[in-house]
């Protein structure tokens, strides 16, 4: 039962922006949907993966975003339509294929849809993905709200068929996290069949092989592409300009942006004097379209995120007709109207165009605002990010932390992309010493592991979640293992993806649809690649500290400790406690006890409460989830834990 | 009394390399802990004051207090400290396969005491393959495995502060001289605290130098397998080895080579005969089946004089020549650790910098002019 | 109930990750969309679960669709699933003319669980509160979802509390007929049950 699949044609529904997504490549009959989890992107191969077995498409969770970009690819190949979903960062991981895919060519309509964090509110970057289509040559739209999201999407098939070529599609936090009214298409009939042509004339689009040679006339081939698309966009009815034929000032945005430049109008009241161009289709730009929009305003205002996108390619643009167009006064991030990074938001915009219009606002009193600022800074702590109640990472990094401690030779942990990433906070004692992106803790350990010949006597330890471990660990390990690294990687097995939502991957049994599928195990691959395996369970502390200084003391080359222990969250432990905690009042000492409070001031778990009053430790019982790791963190044996009864 | 947190400590002690691992600040809380020879501070502890601290026999030592709280009196500060008697002792019934040194002195003394329920445990320092490893003794019959020369510092004190808190209180501790001066710095803390003095007698051994273990480590496992260690000695000069005698092999390691896994910290130190200790044990140069033993307190006396009657040790007159030996090796060991340190700015500082040490201005005024 | 609200009508739902924050907003969003209503609804999920502050944005109007950031001093309701989350939203997003209506069960930040920092007491709060705003309500919404079994109901007593306020045009068989499509079916009556504890509760202040 869906949204997606019942809602009917003609209907309005309150749905996600990326079931919009996802609801648009059903009426656009796709078959294959392939993507590799990531915030915000997730929930669109989420939800196709849900409906596909009676919706009758394959969709899976790939191995990373360069494989899932390959199999939607060889959808298209074979005629079918297909899409491809990921986060930001991800195009960077899938932009080798796309590089080579712009130039062969697309048969079946292809749509990657890349979903951006604008302020980071999910991710450990701010990347953009819209100059990969200006820097690979491909075409590029961006919905500018809900309805949209749904009506682009199944346009981008339609437009990718006629140039041959695959579409990118952006989206941001605030369409595919935000929900809104959509008013839903018709779904299809039959389903086209699959089949791979290529016996053709070497050249033909449709018949031939895929191939990238030969360069010149290919490459030549796909600038014609984007020549069209240029012309399609000019007319394109998501390019839309609302305001007075003569505005004083033109805001020209995209995206959730266009939904903050609306409000910022009508909450300046400039209806009179602002007109707001907002591009559907932002590479390649629409040049007559903008040439037509700029001859009417002095006065332009970019507004979108994160990096001058529009504003570089427009500016560039104008240089070339600016004769014709007269001059301009441009605003935007070039003049620090509009702040350089991070999110955008209504009042940022409004702000800014106060400031170009002289117009007066104050969204509450001054003095309001100054009490208000007072107030929360005193008594509204802003939350750090922590492990959850129950969290494995929690005594993994504890593990960790000790054993480096122990070894006392300044070792270090190179991090990697997860929860986990949070190690590198005081939740993690501050554990992790590198981040950057998937897969790269291996790497720069293995590199680390090389450093000995020059006098480097520190431990080199890395960590990789087991979904981080099949998307981009294994060539890093590969690398390791041949040239002897000498290092450990602690592989936190919590059985799932669990940071973006416990989406399926290739250590598991089931794959996105719920069907059964090969696991892989990675001890293993480890094993196989000539590592020595240790595994245990990091909620025995003592025993898994035991093993993990034997293995770094004793051990040799390239070696990994397992960690396993499902995530608090996930399906089969949630709301399941192992243990009933309690703080025995009689033998927690406070303050009293030589212990510097380590369960709360240094062991930190959200469900272990300091009770200034009684000057003990207490257990929150709303919060517990009952790992019962911490009784074993007191010293004086006052953290009492009893198997709870199975539920 | 010295009042200063786990803070001070780290940074004297731990970051200055000062640490000998001693054991005196381990198990008495979760952030220091001894592994394979160094002492680790877990996590940051905002403690303001602490047993870790006070206890610590590398920052913060009031030799004077340590003096007057054993000996009654203030630091003397030349030859072998505040004693009483002297003699060359041994064990009456030598064990055959005990591993001990010399004459078996400290063996016999202690499974005779605990024998006659004059102690209640006895916390001595066994081996796991050549680490040194703490161990609260109380049958006798497990007093003969923790004999011999361990080279390697052993964290012992963590053993007395479990037995403490195990709730034995006539325990007796064997000990190096730091280990000694720290367990004197516990007593004098306890007691000015109210508590009984839980430590019934303590015995010191002589010390020039420990090894680091790790340190000493790397040197053994680069000829033998480590694991199949029989025994480890230093016969007296001019030898110039160490013994290693193994299941399938024996080496003659050069003591140059050995002496590069002394810590830094060792070379500040100006005990060699356990000063602070009741009675201090050592070899008898020249005699390798006797031993030196200094009575220092009457306790110690009577713990001597108890096993003698009980014909559990045998003693006879110390040779002079010995004696003078002896003092004269100590007070040189006392000057040159007393001018690197005093040299380096540790001793008798006033205001915001620790000092290392503390000593009567004209005891150490008469020990560098030595 | 009250069919002529403010356009746009806009309200926030605050609290911790974990406490049902995003379901909360979700229901209230079906049953204004049910009743006519253009929604946006803007999320803030993801890494902030871990521990972290979740604001929902609600946006609610007959005309058209809003961008899914409330400006500054726009909340119109603002609802807590935690108290200092009262204070954060009502000090960036409140005006005095918003009405607050708080949980008062504290989920502490890790910093106050360190000693790092304090954690304000109730009266604070409600005084902190009072100073921002001429109406703020509070009620033990864990406290009374953990008699019915589950802490986690404590967004349905909210929302039950702010349809006793009267401020949104939805009644209880809105709320029957959007939870009916959201849970099991074992599951519905004790939602019913949160609903109306939190509708007398608030009744009763």
């Amino acid at each position: 039962m869906s949204v997606l699949t019942n809602g009917k044609s003609g209907e309005e529904y309150l749905v996600m922006g990326n079931d919009a997504i996802a609801r648009g490549a059903l009426e656009a009959g796709v078959s294959v949907a392939a993507g590799y989890p990531g915030t915000p992107s997730s929930e669109i191969i989420e939800n196709l993966a849900r409906i596909a077995p009676d919706a009758g498409l394959y969709v899976e969770w790939s191995v990373n975003e360069k494989v899932a970009l390959e199999v939607a690819a060889a959808a298209s190949f074979a005629g079918l339509r297909s899409i491809c979903t990921m986060k930001q960062n991800g195009v960077n991981v899938a932009s080798d294929f796309l590089l080579h895919l712009g130039i062969s060519g697309t048969r079946g309509g292809m749509v990657i849809v890349p979903c951006d964090d604008p302020g980071a509110l999910s991710s450990i970057n701010e990347g953009e993905s819209r100059h990969f289509a200006r820097l690979l040559e491909i075409p590029l739209i961006e919905p500018g709200d809900f309805q949209e999201a749904l009506e682009m999407t199944r346009w981008a098939f339609d437009l990718s068929e006629e140039l041959r070529m695959p579409v990118m599609m952006r989206s941001v936090t605030r369409l595919s996290h935000a929900s809104g009214n959509v008013r839903f298409g018709p779904l299809p009939g039959a389903a086209r069949s699959a089949r791979f042509e290529y016996d053709g004339p070497f050249l033909d689009p449709l018949t031939g092989p895929m191939v990238t040679m030969p360069v010149p006339v290919r490459h030549k081939n796909q600038q014609e592409k984007i020549r069209k698309a240029e012309a399609i966009f000019e007319t394109s009815p998501f390019n839309t300009y609302e305001g007075p034929e003569q505005p004083e000032v033109l805001i020209i945005t995209c995206s959730a942006c266009s939904l903050y430049s609306r409000e910022a109008v009508k909450e300046l009241g400039l209806g009179e004097r602002a007109g707001i161009l907002k591009l559907g289709t932002t590479w390649p730009l629409p040049k007559k379209l903008l040439k037509s929009r700029l001859a009417a305003a002095e006065k332009i205002l970019f507004v979108e995120e994160v990096l001058p996108f529009l504003e570089e390619n427009v500016m560039a643009a104008a240089a070339g007709f600016m004769g014709e167009t007269g001059l301009k006064r441009f605003y935007g991030k070039a003049d620090g109207t509009i702040p350089e990074s991070g999110e955008l938001n209504p009042d940022i915009v409004i702000a800014a165009l106060a400031k170009i219009t002289g117009t007066q606002y104050e969204p509450v009193a001054h003095e309001y605002a100054r009490t208000a600022q007072e107030i929360a800074s005193k008594h509204a702590t802003v939350r750090d990010l922590t492990f959850c109640p129950g969290c494995p990472h929690r005594a993994s990094f504890w593990i960790i932390h000790n054993v480096l401690e122990l070894d006392n030779r300044k070792g270090f942990v190179c991090g990697d992309i997860g929860c986990y990433t949070l190690g590198l906070l005081p939740c993690g004692f501050g554990t992790l010493k590198t981040s950057h992106s998937m897969g790269s803790g291996t790497g720069l350990a293995s590199g680390f592991g090389q450093l000995r010949r020059f006098g480097m006597e520190q431990p080199v330890l890395t960590v990789s979640g087991d979904s981080t471990f099949f998307h981009a660990v294994i060539p890093a390990m590969v690398n390791a293992a041949h040239h002897g690294s000498d290092i450990i990687l602690a592989l936190l097995d919590n059985a799932g993806t669990a940071m973006t939502g416990f989406q399926s991957h290739p250590g598991m049994p089931v794959n996105a649809q719920g069907e059964g599928a090969v696991p892989l195990d990675i001890s293993e691959i480890c094993r196989s690649l000539g590592a020595a395996v240790e595994t245990s369970d990091p909620f025995d502390l003592e025993g898994t500290e035991r093993k993990f200084l034997a293995l770094l003391e004793r051990g040799k080359g390239t070696r990994v400790m397992v960690l396993k222990q499902p995530c608090a969250l996930s399906p089969e432990r949630k709301g399941k406690k192992l243990y009933e905690v309690r703080v025995d009042p009689a033998k927690c000492l406070g303050d009293d006890c030589g212990c510097g409070r380590i369960c709360t001031r240094v062991f930190r778990c959200p469900a272990l409460v300091w009770d200034r009053d009684a000057g003990r430790a207490r257990v929150d019982e709303v919060l517990c989830a009952g790992c019962g790791v911490c009784s074993s963190v007191c010293t004086n044996g006052a953290i009492l834990r009893e198997e709870a009864a199975q539920k | 009394m010295k009042d200063f947190g786990p803070a001070r400590l780290a940074e004297e002690v731990l970051a200055r390399g000062l640490c000998i691992n001693c054991g005196a600040c381990v198990s008495l809380c979760p952030y220091f802990r001894s592994h394979r020879g160094r002492i680790a501070m877990m996590f940051p502890c905002e403690r303001e004051s602490g047993r870790c601290h006070a206890y610590c026999p590398k920052t913060e030592v009031d030799l004077e207090a340590a003096s007057r709280f054993v000996h009654g009196t203030g630091y003397p500060g030349h030859g072998i400290g505040q004693y009483r008697e002297i003699a060359a002792s041994r064990a009456a019934a030598p064990n055959e396969d005990s591993p001990v040194q010399s004459g078996g002195t400290v063996t016999a003394l202690i499974a005779g005491m605990l024998e006659a329920g004059a102690i209640d445990a006895a916390v001595l320092t066994g081996r796991d393959g050549i680490l040194p490893v703490p161990a609260i003794i109380t049958d006798p019959a497990g007093v003969r495995f923790c004999g011999g020369s361990k080279y390697a510092a052993s964290p012992t004190l963590s053993a007395l502060n479990r037995a403490i808190t195990e709730g034995y209180s006539k325990i007796a501790l064997v000990g190096t001289p730091c280990q000694i001066l720290a367990a004197t710095q516990m007593r004098i803390r306890l007691t000015e605290q109210g508590h009984p003095d839980p430590v019934a007698l303590t015995v010191g051994l002589f010390c020039t130098w420990a090894l680091d273990y790790r340190k000493m480590e790397k040197i053994l496992a680069a000829r033998t397998d480590i694991n199949s260690i029989i025994s480890m000695d230093i016969p007296p000069p001019p030898a110039a080895v160490m013994e290693v005698r193994g299941i399938r092999d024996s080496h003659r390691i050069p003591l140059e080579e050995i002496r590069g896994a002394i810590p830094e910290s060792c070379g500040y130190c100006a005990d060699m005969t356990a000063e602070f200790a009741d009675i201090s044990v050592g070899a008898l140069e020249g005699s390798p089946g006797k031993n030196s033993m200094v009575i220092r307190t009457i306790r110690g006396a009577d713990s001597a004089a108890s096993m003698i009657q009980k014909g559990r040790l045998l003693t006879e007159p110390y040779p002079e020549g010995s004696l003078r030996a002896l003092a004269e090796a100590s007070s040189g060991k006392r000057t040159r650790a007393l001018s690197r340190a005093d040299a380096a700015g540790m001793l008798n500082n006033t205001g915001e910098s620790g000092s290392y040490l503390r000593l009567n201005a004209g005891t150490l005024a008469g020990i560098l002019a030595r | 109930m009250n069919d002529s609200i403010k356009d746009p009508f806009n309200i926030i739902i605050t609290g911790v990750g974990g406490q049902g924050n995003v379901m909360a907003s979700r229901i209230l969003g079906a049953m204004l969309s049910r009743r006519g209503y253009r929604v946006t609804i803007g999320e803030t999920f993801g890494v902030s679960q871990r521990g972290g502050s979740v604001m929902s944005h609600l946006r609610i109007s007959k005309k058209s669709a809003w961008s899914p950031q409330i400006p500054r001093g726009k909340a119109d309701v603002i609802v807590a699933l935690e108290p200092i989350e009262a204070i954060r939203t009502t000090a960036a997003y409140g005006s005095p003319e918003s009405k607050v209506l708080a949980n008062t069960r504290p989920i502490y930040p890790v910093q106050v669980i360190a000693g790092e920092t304090e954690y304000p007491s109730q009266e604070t709060i409600e005084e902190s509160l009072g100073r921002l705003v001429r109406w703020a309500k509070f009620l033990n919404a864990t406290g009374e979802a953990l008699l019915l079994g589950n802490a986690i109901l404590g967004n349905v007593i909210m929302i039950g509390a702010l349809s006793a306020m009267e401020a949104l045009p939805f009644t209880r068989a809105d709320f029957e007929s959007v939870i009916t499509g959201s849970v099991t079916a074992d599951k519905i009556g004790v939602n019913m049950q949160a609903f109306d504890r939190g509708a007398a509760l608030l009744k009763k202040q």
